[in-house]
């Protein structure tokens, strides 16, 4: 690994089914584009780079890839987390009423307690609105997390919102190490649990 | 294949996405192997074809997956997951073996040497 990274974080992204979980880790989306072998098999994580006020971080993001249809995810996907997205879709009430409850089990699994959450409202370029964006702010002040519309079909919004939890994460001692992260697939707990406890939200767009 | 390495082994130029261009590798970070391994297609397979593949020999191994700069690893199947773009996610660009911890390859076929 390169001597300049500053760290490795495990970044998770949760949330219903059909929201565009797996499209808002594209760069561009092209509609008459189909990787095959991503829609045959799946995808399980990505290896990200980014750099955030010269600080570059490592990220493995993990999307749940349809998992989240059989409920629940286990808690192995959970483990080690210093970052999570909680994706709704602005266009689905259902979507937006179910935040609760991936809160709750973001909670019972998560290993580490300063975990620093970002809720996404995404799909804005929908003319249908059934949430609306005073809702998502309220709900991300509530729980203490970050907040931001986006749009994954657009662009918009998206690289923000990566830059934006890395650099909270980074911001946050003892969530995260330079040199403890365990190295390989499987990416398991360091053992540290700050109890340092940091609120905020903040807004984007 | 000279000018794609330096100090007689090492990836001499940045790797990239043959789509996208992201950048899947920076300079000095991979190894060139010698390596027979098929790979499936990377083109959509159309209606009632099978789209078959290639059996590839050269690649660039890396050690540790956070080696990348950007890359993506498919799902499981038969211990094995492929590596695509992270980006626009085209591939198979290589695979990792679960049974080898330490070992990531790239196709050089398949990939932009910048």
């Amino acid at each position: 690994m390169d001597d300049d990274v500053l760290t490795t974080l495990k970044i998770l992204i949760i949330g219903e089914s059909g929201v565009g979980k797996s499209s808002l880790l594209l760069r561009f989306t092209d509609d008459t584009f189909d990787p095959e072998i991503a829609a045959t098999i799946g995808v399980d994580f990505k290896v990200k780079t980014l750099t955030v006020d010269g600080n570059k971080a490592k990220l493995a993001i993990w999307d749940t890839a349809g998992q989240e249809r059989f409920r629940t995810l286990t808690p192995s996907y959970y483990r080690g987390a210093q970052g999570v997205i909680l994706v709704y879709d602005v266009s689905s009430r259902n979507s937006f009423n179910r935040l609760e409850q991936w809160l709750s089990e973001l909670e019972t699994f998560s290993t580490k307690q300063d975990i620093v959450k970002m809720l996404v409202g995404n799909k804005i370029d929908k003319d249908k609105k059934e949430v609306d964006r005073n809702e998502g702010l309220k709900f991300a002040r509530k729980h203490q997390m970050l907040f931001i519309e986006a749009s994954a079909k657009t662009r918009e919004g998206v690289q923000c919102a990566f830059e934006e939890l890395v650099e909270k994460i980074i911001q946050t001692p003892g969530l995260w190490e330079s040199d403890s992260q365990p190295k390989g697939v499987s990416l398991t707990d360091t053992g540290s649990a700050a109890v340092n406890s940091c609120a905020g939200y903040c807004s984007l767009v | 294949m000279e000018e794609l390495l330096s100090d007689g082994e090492k990836n001499a130029k940045t790797v990239t996405c043959q789509r996208c261009g992201s950048v899947v590798l920076k300079p000095n970070n991979a190894t060139l192997v010698k390596k027979e391994k098929f790979l499936p297609s990377m083109r959509k397979k159309t209606e009632g074809t099978d789209a078959g593949g290639d059996t590839l020999q050269d690649f660039w191994l890396v050690t540790d997956m956070y080696t990348f700069e950007n890359v993506g690893f498919t799902n499981t199947v038969e211990n094995i997951k492929f590596l695509i773009c992270a980006d626009c996610e085209i591939g198979p660009i290589g695979w990792h073996d679960l049974s080898d911890k330490q070992a990531f390859y790239v196709a050089l076929e398949r990939v932009e040497h910048k």
